[in-house]
């Protein structure tokens, strides 16, 4: 089994995902080719080959240029699997390269057995089981689903050329509106998600993250409805952290919010219901109301 | 100019999902349904965007599947798109993304729509693959996850939304195709004098046999809950309870409490 | 000297032609006064309050003579309705006077006012115009010296009270020198019956006969043109409300209270709805501004403005007249203001304290329709998003509607699908559906059910949201909507009988469905309770406890059901301790007009006052009966820190603790 992988490069810096890429075909025991838009002086150690294009000639978002040198790879490696991380960059650029090959693509893998694949649905609350019908499948990857893989080794380089930006002109980068907290720094890091209820609520979810000596976060929508800054978010479109305590207040759990705290060592969340995703990856799910569990915790913790 | 929104109208995500009975997606009983969040977003921005260049201007809009949807036309043409296409189709949850794609561009190609508005992704099915691929198969300019949209002459300028709220700004000529990201704008909701104008628009009905000719190229083989995961504990009870086992499972698992 | 008076003493019958001539001048005045307020009024859209025209009558005549809703208010209501019935005791009196004078004397050669009778009513008038004189007095002090908060000071007031002042005064000097000349010289005993004119009598008692005279003669002048100046300003000044005010007596609705105009969604020549511009309201709306006398008992207790929000009932009256006079096409709203508007929780307390039958509540309605069907707008993203889950799921929460039925789970409750003959539906509402607290009430009233033997029939995930928040809120749409679905449901199950225990949902389905065609009788289970009670269906186990209780407005001033909760609860062994504002004087949770899907964001917190009103009883329990009082007073309890010192219950928990076993 081949596959080729489609790394990440961006601001002038190999992403830290590219690896998960990896660790994905170590998993499914598949060969790997890398492709990458970069830079020769940010390669990872990678002991096979990486088809690589420079950044500065053919950019950074430029789907499709970017398109047609994978096309170009896949020529030459053939794979049965040509894999991206379910991002940003891979979203918008995989369907291009399954279009042109007509090729099935099966988008934000969270597992994979013999030949199918696991994604979530429906905000993450079921799971499908895909099968490819074609040769030659596009794959995207869960961000976090799959494990690290730094190899280590001397890749061999195969150099791709490429002119043009096709229908889009990038103009440029603007950067995130100014943190005045640093989740990836916390330790212990303490969530209000929409299950608060109210903003009026917020407080006392901040009490606990006090009273536990950390920092308060927040869910997409919660930010989205103005309840706290997005300084706080934690997310795929926030910030991914990975603290000693995570605690979930009135999270559900959907896969963006996932994203961005699975890997947190000890995982305590709290929500009326018995079922929310949350409860998948929490190592204690406290089924209650959150607005009177919370008050009962900070103030036992007080004393 | 010509413009085109494509909509889904998808379970409310509040809904219990079980099997149906094929075991490939959801049972549609006792589900509610609504229009596709980021679809909403979509509309919005196409409507704004109709209202914009002013007369002169179509904005039409599409949705694929059973007679429900008609309900999620209904709430685009009270916005403000001026007529809809339904194709017909009450197994459209059985067609894979591709199947779809080909449907919306058999219909899409020699009609001369300027610009495409779709919504990033799905609320239930969440592959993120029809918006691009539609464009791929027309040959139109695409970019996706956009929270910030423009027109000017023939040009998009838009804003993509990417990893740790950083924003990249792209332009892209028409015929464009853009896929809409929570937070694009604030969905308008619809006036009555909207509601009652939308009655009289027209729906035009397309069998989805008269679209379709591909197969699929994927096939779901099964739909399930999530395995119930081993290690993690469901607490129950009393909050009191509740609050002196969560602070004695924290002081044992974790370092956080002394 | 003959137990009688002179009519024209001094002043001579040469007057009565001129002096007639001058009334009729003035009378015309008056008329053209209100002729011009005509056109004002008319800007507003039809309406027919002219109906069942004795009742309406019957009605005037009788709030206007007994003042009832004046004194129910003690703060300057005692003091206007005893100048209000002086005053009248004065005018009947110049008319008796006057029909002596040019119709009993000359046609039937009678004279009334002699002998004993002339006695009796010279002490009354007398009596009549010293009590009106201390009123108006006192009325002076409370508006000028007192300043009761909020009461403002307009040039109208100047104008009346000095007017009315100068009326009375020189009534009684008139009085006084026309004594002076004939009385107190020559009957004494006669004058004793006039003892405020023998009083300002003093002052002329010493002046030489011919100084009487002219000084008589001149006040008899003064006092006439002040009378003429006070007809006159009548239509310019606050003193039109002697005509409006009652006039509005008449022109008081007869729909049940909290009626509302049902907008014809079928009608596709509609293209405006609700008020944006005073055109848009009626001209009862109109009318109403110039009923109002600025009393601002409706802002008093206003929860609204009683909590700082920008909310003032009377405010807005006002700002209605001020442009139908002024500016006929401005932006109602923009001057009115959405945080006015939504402020609002329709407690009713503003229309049910107007002693001028004012109607406050609908016009915020229908601007509030304007908002949301015209322009899609809402008093928060909070609001947007509850619609929008009553649009997908039924109820504001946005919960799965499947799950709507499963509180009765465990409870051997069957759904109308399941089984449909049944003694009543049940209707259960979003909050016993959904809110744990409120599901509490829910399985408490099935139990009293079944204790009293009633089949009980709910719903379940066939059941929607009655509608009640979002038409308040101004959406008529969305309402007809939901509610036809309801009602087609209810007609198919053929039910005969419709208990709620949601005083909101018990308001549309009772009166608001109506509309919409539904007729099947719907009781609040508060009465219905209280009937099983007394036709012994249902026994209880009094167990005693001392509480306090608070009339929801939906309950107490929409429904008048305010005896029967209390019947209720002693039964149950309870021992009341009534909040000052209680009855129809309740203070509103917060939680109508829609408010219990929205964030209070401005001012203080309602909820939290009316707390403090229970707590200040000393009572350890607060009860009530509505989803949204037990919800708000749970939170308010919180808030406001009373936690430990007030809990507040429903009664259903109440009676179903206490069912006779």
């Amino acid at each position: 089994m081949k596959t080729l992988l489609i790394g990440e490069y961006r601001d002038g810096k190999l992403l830290e995902s590219t690896y998960e890429l990896l660790g994905f075909a170590d998993q499914l025991g598949a060969e790997s080719a890398l492709l990458l838009v970069g830079s020769d002086s940010q390669l990872p150690a990678y002991p096979g080959t990486i088809y690589l294009a420079d950044a500065a000639t053919c950019g950074e978002y430029n789907p499709d240029l970017h398109k047609q040198l994978i096309l170009d790879a896949v020529q030459q490696e053939n794979p049965d699997y040509i894999v991206f991380l379910h991002s940003s960059y891979g979203w918008d650029l995989a369907p291009r390269v399954a279009a042109s090959l007509k090729a099935a693509q099966i988008s934000e893998i969270i597992a994979a057995a013999d030949g199918s694949f696991e994604v979530g649905c429906c905000n993450a609350k079921m799971r499908r089981s895909v099968k490819p019908n074609t040769a030659t499948t596009v794959l995207t990857v869960q961000a976090g689903a799959f494990p690290v893989l730094q190899p280590g080794g001397s890749p061999t380089v195969k150099k791709l050329t490429g002119t043009g930006s096709g229908a889009l002109e990038f103009i440029g980068y603007e950067p995130a509106d100014k943190k005045d907290v640093d989740l990836g720094k916390a330790e212990i890091i303490v969530t209000a998600g929409r299950g608060i209820g109210k903003k009026d609520n917020v407080p006392v979810i901040l009490a606990l993250a006090k009273a536990l000596g950390g920092e308060l976060g927040a869910s997409r929508p919660v930010v989205d409805a103005g309840w706290v800054e997005h300084s706080h978010q934690v997310g795929t479109t926030g910030q991914t952290v990975s603290p000693k305590l995570y605690v979930a207040c009135g999270v559900s759990g959907a896969i963006q919010h996932l994203a961005g705290m699975k890997k947190s060592d000890f995982i305590l969340a709290i929500n009326k219901d018995k079922d929310a995703p949350i409860g998948e990856v929490a190592d204690v799910l406290v089924v209650a109301d959150v607005m009177q569990f919370v008050p009962a915790l900070t103030a036992k913790l007080a004393r | 100019m010509k413009l085109l929104v494509c909509i889904k109208q998808v379970p409310d995500l509040e809904s219990r999902f079980k099997p149906n009975t094929e075991g490939v997606w959801y049972n549609e009983t006792d589900l509610a349904f609504r229009m596709n969040e980021y679809d909403e977003y979509a509309v919005e921005q196409a409507v704004q965007l109709r209202e914009k260049l002013g007369d002169g201007t179509e904005l039409t809009v599409l949705s694929i599947g059973p007679d429900r949807v008609v309900e999620a036309i209904k709430k685009s043409l009270a916005m403000g798109c001026d007529n809809a296409v339904h194709v017909q189709d009450s197994a459209a949850s059985s067609k894979d993304p591709w199947q779809i794609s080909s449907i919306i561009s058999a219909y899409v190609k020699d009609k001369g729509f300027d610009i495409i508005f779709t919504g990033m992704q799905s609320q239930d099915r969440g592959s993120a693959q029809v918006g691009v691929t539609v464009a791929e198969q027309l040959g139109m300019a695409c970019t996706t996850t956009i929270i910030g949209f423009e027109y000017d002459n023939g040009t998009v300028t838009a804003k993509r939304e990417l990893e740790g709220g950083i924003k990249a700004a792209v332009k892209l000529k028409t015929p464009a195709l853009v896929t809409c990201q929570l937070g694009l704008n604030t969905p308008r909701y619809p006036t009555l004098p909207n509601i009652m104008k939308a009655k009289k628009k027209e729906i035009t009905a397309i069998a989805v046999g008269d679209l379709l000719k591909e197969a699929a190229l994927a096939t779901t083989t099964s739909f399930h809950p999530p395995a119930k995961k081993g290690g993690g504990i469901v607490l129950e009870g009393d909050v009191g309870e509740l609050v002196d086992k969560v602070i004695a499972l924290l002081k044992d698992k974790t370092a956080v409490l002394r | 000297m003959e137990v009688t008076r002179q009519i024209y003493w001094n002043i001579g019958h040469g007057v009565v032609i001129p002096m007639y001539i001058l009334a009729f001048a003035a009378f015309g005045v008056m008329g053209w006064g209100f002729w011009q307020r005509l056109p004002i009024w008319r800007q507003g859209k039809a309406l027919n309050r002219f109906d069942r025209y004795d009742e309406r009558v019957k009605r005037m005549l009788s709030e206007v003579f007994s003042q009832s809703k004046i004194f129910r208010v003690t703060d300057g209501g005692i003091f206007h309705s005893i100048f209000f019935w002086s005053f009248l005791v004065l005018f009947a009196g110049t008319m008796l006077v006057m029909i002596q004078a040019d119709f009993f004397t000359p046609v039937l050669n009678v004279n009334l006012l002699s002998g004993e009778f002339y006695k009796g009513f010279s002490l009354i008038l007398d009596i009549a115009g010293i009590l009106a004189l201390v009123m108006l007095a006192g009325l002076f002090i409370r508006r000028f010296i007192i300043k009761p908060k909020g009461l403002e000071i307009v040039k109208d007031d100047y104008i009346v009270l000095q007017l009315l002042f100068a009326i009375l005064i020189t009534g009684f000097l008139i009085e006084g020198a026309r004594m002076a000349a004939t009385e107190m010289q020559q009957n004494p005993a006669l004058a004793a019956f006039s003892p405020g004119g023998l009083l300002a009598g003093q002052l002329f008692a010493t002046m030489s006969s011919g100084t009487q005279l002219v000084a008589h003669k001149i006040l008899w002048w003064l006092h006439f043109a002040l009378v003429l100046g006070f007809f006159c300003a009548i239509p310019y000044t606050k003193l039109r409300h002697i005509l409006t005010t009652s006039a509005n007596a008449f022109l008081a609705p007869f729909e049940p209270k909290g009626a509302i105009a049902t907008i014809n969604m079928e009608d596709d020549t509609v293209e405006q709805f609700g008020a944006a511009a005073i055109t848009d309201l009626t001209w009862k709306d109109i009318f109403d501004a110039d009923a109002c006398t600025s009393c601002k008992r409706c802002q008093d207790r206003c929860p609204a403005a009683t909590t700082d929000k920008p909310l003032s009932p009377m405010k807005i009256v006002k700002q209605i007249g001020e442009l139908a006079e002024g500016n006929p096409t401005g932006n109602l709203i923009e001057t009115v203001s959405q945080d006015a508007l939504w402020s609002c929780t329709t407690c009713r307390a503003c229309q049910d304290v107007c002693p001028a039958n004012i109607e406050h509540v609908n016009k915020i309605l229908e601007m509030r329709r304007n908002l949301t069907l015209m322009e899609g707008a809402f008093p928060g993203d909070e609001v947007k998003t509850a619609v929008n889950n009553i649009e997908v799921n039924g109820n504001p929460f946005g919960l799965a509607y499947a799950a709507r039925g499963d509180w009765a789970e465990g409870l051997e409750l069957k759904t109308m699908e399941q089984d449909s003959d049944v003694d009543i539906l049940y209707f259960v509402g979003c909050y016993a559906s959904f809110d744990r607290r409120n599901q509490a009430i829910a399985r408490n009233f099935v139990t009293i059910c079944n204790a009293a033997g009633i089949k009980v029939g709910i719903l379940g995930k066939e059941e929607k949201c009655c509608g009640e928040p979002v038409r308040k809120l101004g959406n008529e749409y969305l309402y007809q909507m939901t509610a036809a679905e309801n009602i087609e449901l209810i007609k198919a199950y053929n039910v005969k009988k419709i208990v709620a225990t949601c005083p909101h949902c018990f308001n549309t389905l009772a009166r608001d469905y109506k509309d919409l065609g539904l007729d099947v009788p719907v009781e609040h289970y508060s009465t219905y309770i209280n009937d099983l009670l007394d036709a012994n269906r249902l026994k209880l186990t009094p167990e005693p406890f001392s509480y306090t209780y608070h009339d929801s407005c939906y309950l107490g001033r929409y429904m008048d059901i305010i005896d029967q909760p209390r019947a209720i609860l002693s039964q149950a062994g309870g021992a009341i301790r009534e909040m000052d504002k209680n009855g129809y004087d309740s203070f509103c949770c917060s939680a109508g007009g829609g408010r219990i899907i929205a964030e209070e964001k401005l001012g203080s917190k309602i909820s939290e006052v009316r707390i403090k009103m229970a707590t200040d009883t000393g009572a350890p329990l607060l009860i009530s009966n509505c989803p949204f009082c037990l919800t708000m007073f749970e939170d308010g309890i919180k808030t406001g820190g009373a936690e430990g010192q007030l809990q507040v219950r429903d009664l259903a928990e109440i009676v179903a603790e206490r069912i006779a076993s």
